[in-house]
């Protein structure tokens, strides 16, 4: 009796599990893999934003969220189809090596310096909105800064902005390499009464649970373009390139555009991320001088 | 595949080149999860042994609470105790947040409920024929507990190890109550988790071949260390 | 060591499975405790060993309560002995062991029960693997070495080969020559009650339906169901 039921167990989930695969050949035609960078999902702006585009196309967008360093070896491997990200300088990279498919500008937000209200290093007094000065401040003062020391975009762009105030590896026990995404490290700095570089978005959607402030921003090195790329179809049979094309058209669209600047005013008064598609001229722009990518390990180090 | 092979080949280079940083991960990983391990064991195994022969009301239901609490998820463990610890929790003036102290405390947490109910199973089977073989010989509950501890010794180990080995290899708890802070809370599986997002594949690749390295040299030698006895 | 019971009663949930208002069992005799399965006899037995608590009455060991120093001196071997995870001599040494023998006079001692036993040949040997017959020696001589004064036996031969059993009932003999100490054997062999004991006792469904000299139990002046249970080999 007992394995007669086994048997039946066991073919009914052979069966639903080739069921599912008949109908995958027709399921991937309507669905898009995004990867992404985890600023757009944790803030909500795809959730807001993406409803539309698959009720217009009737395609099921996957929302594969990770870091940037992640997210661009996901397209160079073909595991997703689209990228958005905000890394531009290694975006270009991809689309040199013919990666993808076109590079164009969306949207952009801006980095803040955030950190405890007392301000030990006085970055709102004597910093002078300039990221260069505020940078040099904590680190004389020796004043707690974490760091997101995850190789993404934000941890890129922070290094850069270090090296610019005269730092090339900050080091030392008020440095706090992290590690983590950009919500962990808001969260450690809060806990840890620390100063750091957050995209103004997932600071605004923290809020509720923190006490860090604003105490440096409006400078123009702290500005963040996000940028949309379709993987190039040649990386395999699997990529799905028309649907590839359909969201970048989409999200590039005057319609969408407005959505994107509408995002976030009716919670924090003002938008979170603002739209700037119309400035795309051939591969879109950079923002960014290059630094080189710190590696986590010697080993690889002495690779590249 | 290619993310494997040369996986392989970066594991070989870090072993090699004795990379400091890696090894101070190593070395971390080692330290906590043994730590854990060790203190957990203090407490767990005289507690299992004790359930395994003792019968008194409500001993069901806590038996059923230590079970469910064998299969808590570790990132659940580790959300506990971040959100006690928080400065403005209740134990946020220890400072504990973001230290391996906190990430042993998780640990300990973590593996106590695991090792408490393999040692109880054990027990529960022998601890009553151990029980009165002590008694017809004439021995004292303290020869009694003495007996039980010798005689379940390979139960104890195998209930150890399976604790060691949870603790080594999980990433929810440590992650969340250590922060993985490049040089002060970082061990092996928040790197690996990292680098991973990262999109360092083939260096996670080789931190995990590492990490199972270690975990086969020291299941090797408790293994043998069981043989022997 | 006399042994005085008195109003003793065990009950599993709402169910009496002993029950013996009164019995006394003399010093220096060799009890043939018989009765068929289910008549309680090893629950009496555990519940004089002090593994098992009566739910009413008390045993009395020499008109004392049951000390630490009596326990001590007493000892019951069971049908499936239980031999500790490590080699025959460590079996055989534990009760000098947790008796704070010297390590000379344990040695001797264990390597004269060896000896005794014709299993010197074992002396190394894991405990687990051990045949029943050579499980059940090692037991006895563990049980024997410290020389109790009262020593229970519950079915000590049964499952056991039949040189094996020659050997345990030589050595139960032989030591009960020697002490003199009281012994309680539960058995189901009429033959080796016989043999072996100078007392019994017939139990029946928790009672003790007769009890006195063999003879007296074996002959025509028993109870009659004893007789009628005798006479059928229903035990």
């Amino acid at each position: 009796m007992r394995i007669r039921q086994a048997i039946l167990t066991l073919s009914l989930m052979v069966f639903l599990m080739t069921g599912c695969g008949s109908t995958d050949e027709d399921a991937h035609k309507n669905e898009l893999v995004m990867a992404t960078t985890t600023s757009t999902e944790s803030s909500g702006l795809l959730e807001f934003i993406l409803p539309d585009f698959e009720a217009q196309h009737g395609i099921d967008v996957k929302v594969v969220a990770v870091g940037t360093g992640a997210a661009l070896q996901m397209g160079k491997d073909g595991e997703a189809d689209v990228i958005l990200a905000h890394a531009a300088e290694q975006e270009e990279e991809l689309v040199r090596a013919g990666d993808t498919v076109g590079r164009f500008d969306v949207m952009y937000n801006d980095y803040i310096i955030i950190g405890p209200a007392a301000d030990p290093a006085g970055l709102m007094e004597n910093a002078n909105s300039e990221v260069r000065t505020g940078f040099r401040l904590i680190a004389e003062n020796e004043a707690s800064f974490v760091s997101r020391g995850d190789n993404s975009g934000t941890h890129m762009m922070e290094l850069t902005l270090w090296e610019d105030a005269g730092f090339d590896e900050p080091s030392g026990d008020w440095y706090i390499e992290a590690g983590q995404g950009m919500g962990d490290v808001i969260q450690m700095a809060n806990e840890l009464e620390a100063y750091t570089m957050s995209d103004r978005a997932t600071y605004l959607s923290m809020l509720n649970s923190i006490d860090l402030v604003i105490l440096l921003e409006g400078d123009e090195v702290l500005f963040n373009q996000y940028g949309v790329m379709a993987v190039n179809p040649d990386k395999g049979e699997h990529i799905n390139y028309p649907a590839a094309e359909k969201f970048v058209e989409w999200i590039l669209a005057p319609e969408t555009q407005d959505m994107i600047a509408e995002f976030g005013i009716d919670e924090f008064g003002e938008p979170l991320f603002y739209p700037n598609a119309d400035q795309n001229v051939g591969l879109g722009r950079s923002n960014f001088r290059h630094k080189k990518q710190p590696v986590p390990f010697r080993v690889l180090r002495s690779k590249k | 595949m290619e993310n494997f092979v040369s996986g392989f080949q970066d594991a070989f280079q870090l072993i090699i080149t004795m990379d400091p940083e890696f090894f101070a991960i190593v070395q971390l990983s080692l330290v906590v999860s043994l730590t854990a391990t060790l203190l957990a064991s203090l407490f767990a195994i005289p507690f299992g042994v004790l359930l395994g022969i003792r019968e008194f009301p409500g001993k069901w239901l806590l038996v059923r609470i230590i079970y469910t609490l064998m299969s808590m998820p570790p990132v659940v463990i580790g959300l506990v105790f971040f959100l006690l610890f928080l400065r403005s929790g209740p134990l946020g003036h220890f400072g504990l947040n973001f230290t391996p102290t906190a990430m042993i405390i998780a640990q300990f947490a973590l593996v106590t409920p695991i090792i408490t109910g393999v040692v109880f199973n054990g027990t529960k089977e022998r601890g009553p024929d151990i029980q009165d073989l002590a008694k017809t010989m004439g021995a004292s509950p303290t020869q009694t507990v003495w007996l039980l501890i010798r005689e379940l010794r390979i139960n104890i180990l195998s209930a150890v190890v399976t604790g060691y080995g949870r603790a080594m290899s999980e990433v929810g708890a440590v992650m969340v109550v250590g922060g993985n802070i490049r040089g002060h809370t970082r061990i092996m599986t928040t790197t690996i988790a990292m680098l991973r997002n990262m999109g360092e594949y083939s260096l996670a690749i080789a931190t995990g071949i590492v990490l199972l390295l270690i975990s086969f040299v020291i299941n090797s030698l408790l293994y043998h260390w069981q043989q022997e006895r | 060591m006399k042994l005085t019971l008195s109003s003793i009663r065990k009950k599993y949930k709402e169910k009496t499975v002993l029950q013996i208002p009164e019995l006394e069992l003399e010093e220096g005799y060799f009890w043939g405790i018989i009765g068929p399965n289910g008549s309680g006899k090893s629950t009496l037995l555990k519940i004089i060993a002090g593994l098992m608590e009566a739910t009413e009455g008390n045993v009395l060991y020499h008109n004392h309560t049951l000390n630490e120093k009596t326990r001590r001196s007493m000892t019951l071997v069971f049908q499936k002995p239980y031999l500790l995870r490590t080699t025959v001599y460590n079996n055989i040494a534990y009760p000098l062991k947790i008796r704070g023998y010297s390590k000379r006079d344990i040695h001797m001692r264990v390597n004269a029960m060896l000896e005794d036993f014709g299993i010197e040949g074992l002396r190394d040997q894991k405990a687990w693997t051990l045949s029943g017959g050579e499980g059940q020696k090692v037991a006895l001589a563990r049980a024997l070495v410290f020389k109790p004064k009262l020593l229970m036996l519950d079915e000590p031969t049964a499952n056991i080969d039949p040189s094996s059993i020659i050997l345990l009932e030589e050595k139960i003999r032989e030591y009960y020559a020697m002490e003199k100490p009281t012994i309680l054997m539960v058995t189901h062999n009429i033959q080796q009650t016989r043999r072996l004991c100078n007392r019994g006792a017939f139990m029946y469904e928790g009672e003790v339906l007769d009890s006195g000299d063999v003879s007296h139990l074996f002959g025509l002046e028993a109870n009659p169901l004893v007789q009628s249970f005798i006479r059928q080999g229903l035990i």
